[in-house]
């Protein structure tokens, strides 16, 4: 027998699950509309994904994004793990100021970030002609804003593990290239992967500090469907939105099955 | 090589990397925004010397045709608007949480992932979803006409309505998670003992979960919050020119308006407000959490 508490939170659930999905079901429904038009759906077509796979746009700005979130990514995650390694190896030296440095980027509004940025890039290339605005200077803010929350992921799992472990490594003669492949890799792995996870999509969700840095020939989707929705709503921008959604769930899905995989791996264990 | 030698180099090939991009290509470029705050404008707009306050008094209101109130109206909307999210925010997050930590301990995973997935789509695209649901002729937009809410064949976009159900829906996640972290931890035991005592429902929350789960709160408002008063997204698509925020007025003075010093200033302002704001939810979080450490 459910309680009338619990009756009414289930209840409420459902509908907290519409308020979230429904706009992304809308989207997804009425990309397939065979009319241009957000209020009804007159049937089923394909033609905005034909139309936009035709597109040399679109197309480009799909490529503009992968190559964005994956070089970001990469720098960023190996920028950030190093840092958050030497966080936790000399945590005995009070660095508070660099604890302050890595929460800025985390606390900064994203418009006061973007800003920033696109001034002094647009300052430095007129003074020295360098950092042109364009995926250049994308990925240097890119990277910018994902190091902290890497970093804060593998310092945190770093603090978790025992400190036993790094003296056991030491007392074996561990060389520290040995000490680096044979058990920081193998222990930090879902750290990293889980760095490598939350540093793509915090790249690929960002519009706000892109659109702030980019160069007339780094339109990203984020940017195109920007400009797009500034000249109303139509099936196109939904068939783009739609493709974002889709990677967006299949990210997810790989994040739950690697959550599931780790928790029967440990039990094994 | 001595050891502490040694070791000084070790942290600097760790730290140093990282430390030095988010001080080149964050504070530097920071440092030098607020400083263009203090400078004049040339004939486009652009920074120039000598150094002024005349971005400031632009920004209070002082322009050429005497003052005018407009900014003072954004930087006030700015703060409602954030409060009224946040409140909305905490209200829709209290019961999502506990509904969680209430279910099975395998589902948890599962629906704490559900809750979160929408957040990680492009805030434009989450955006573009409203606008669909908001356009004029939708179902929404007519039971809102036929209610009398908005005049016939107009949509419920633009209009500050549209801008807090976009707020709420993009910050939703970030006060689900911290309040369901505390949950998870919640000691039942005190919450039964206070039903026991024939505590009211709204007394049992007020004394034996508030308290307990208060931590959570303070995260989860910081989340919330801080990145709500900074919003340019949502206002831009969903609000049009009624429910304009401080960072649109911002954003402006970079692109169309073209007065980078005015601009400038309104950073400053922002980045000022949001310290400001910080402080005082973690003096709040003391006083109300006692000796309890709060973290944020």
């Amino acid at each position: 027998m459910k309680s009338p508490l619990e009756r009414a939170l289930r209840v409420f659930w459902l509908l907290l699950m519409v308020f979230l999905y429904a706009p992304l079901v809308v989207v997804v429904l009425f990309s397939f509309n065979s009319i241009n038009s957000s209020a009804r759906f007159a049937g089923f077509s394909l033609e905005w994904y034909q139309r936009l796979f035709s597109n040399d746009v679109i197309l480009s700005a799909l490529a503009n994004t992968a190559l964005l979130a994956v070089m970001s990514t990469l720098i960023a995650v190996v920028i950030g793990a190093l840092l958050g390694y030497g966080l936790y190896r000399y945590r005995a030296r009070r660095m508070a100021w660099l604890i302050w440095l890595i929460y800025l980027p985390v606390i900064m509004p994203d418009i006061v970030f973007g800003i920033s940025e696109m001034t002094f890039f647009i300052t430095l290339e007129r003074l020295f002609g360098v950092l042109s605005p364009g995926l250049g200077t994308m990925v240097i803010a890119h990277v910018t804003f994902q190091v902290p929350f890497v970093a804060l992921l593998i310092h945190a799992r770093l603090l978790a593990l025992d400190p036993q472990l790094f003296e056991a490594a030491q007392d074996l003669y561990a060389r520290p290239w040995q000490r680096l492949r044979f058990f920081l890799v193998p222990v930090l792995w879902p750290a990293i992967m889980a760095s490598v996870l939350l540093a793509l999509t915090l790249s690929i969700d960002d519009f706000v500090i892109s659109f702030f840095t980019a160069g007339p020939d780094s339109t990203t989707l984020p940017i195109y469907v920007w400009s797009a929705i500034k000249k109303g709503i139509t099936p196109e921008v939904n068939a783009i939105a739609t493709l974002m959604i889709g990677s967006v769930f299949v990210v997810a899905l790989i994040s739950l099955l690697l959550r599931r995989r780790s928790l029967t791996g440990r039990h094994l264990q | 090589m001595t050891r502490l030698r040694r070791d000084s180099l070790h942290l600097l090939g760790t730290v140093a990397p990282g430390a030095l991009c988010i001080l080149v290509f964050l504070v530097a470029p920071s440092i030098y925004l607020m400083g263009m705050a203090f400078l004049s404008t040339d004939a486009t707009g652009l920074p120039a010397l000598p150094l002024s306050v005349q971005a400031f008094r632009e920004l209070a209101g002082f322009g050429f045709l005497g003052w005018s109130p407009g900014n003072l109206y954004t930087l006030l909307r700015s703060l409602w608007q954030t409060l009224l999210a946040t409140v909305l925010v905490i209200l829709i997050a209290y019961p999502a949480a506990y509904y969680i930590s209430i279910r099975p301990a395998r589902w948890r995973p599962v629906l704490l992932l559900a809750v979160v997935v929408p957040s990680w789509t492009n805030q434009v695209i989450r955006s573009v979803g409203w606008m669909n649901l908001f356009a004029p002729g939708t179902p929404i937009s007519d039971l809102a006409v036929l209610l009398g809410i908005t005049e016939p064949r107009m949509g419920l976009f633009p209009s500050q309505f549209a801008v807090i159900v976009g707020l709420v829906y993009n910050f939703l996640p970030f006060m689900v998670l911290p309040l369901y972290a505390a949950f998870e931890r919640l000691d039942h035991a005190q919450v039964e003992a206070a039903r026991d005592l024939f505590a009211s429902p709204l007394a049992v929350f007020r004394h034996a979960v508030l308290p307990q789960t208060l931590p959570g709160l303070m995260a989860g408002t910081v989340l919330v919050a801080i990145p709500a008063f900074g919003m340019y997204v949502v206002t831009e698509l969903l609000g049009g020119g009624k429910a304009t925020m401080i960072g649109n007025l911002v954003a402006q003075q970079f692109a169309a308006a073209s007065n980078w010093p005015l601009g400038a200033a309104g950073a400053l302002i922002m980045i000022l407000a949001t310290l400001l704001g910080l402080w005082v939810l973690r003096r709040l979080g003391r006083r109300l959490g006692g000796d309890r450490e709060v973290v944020i």
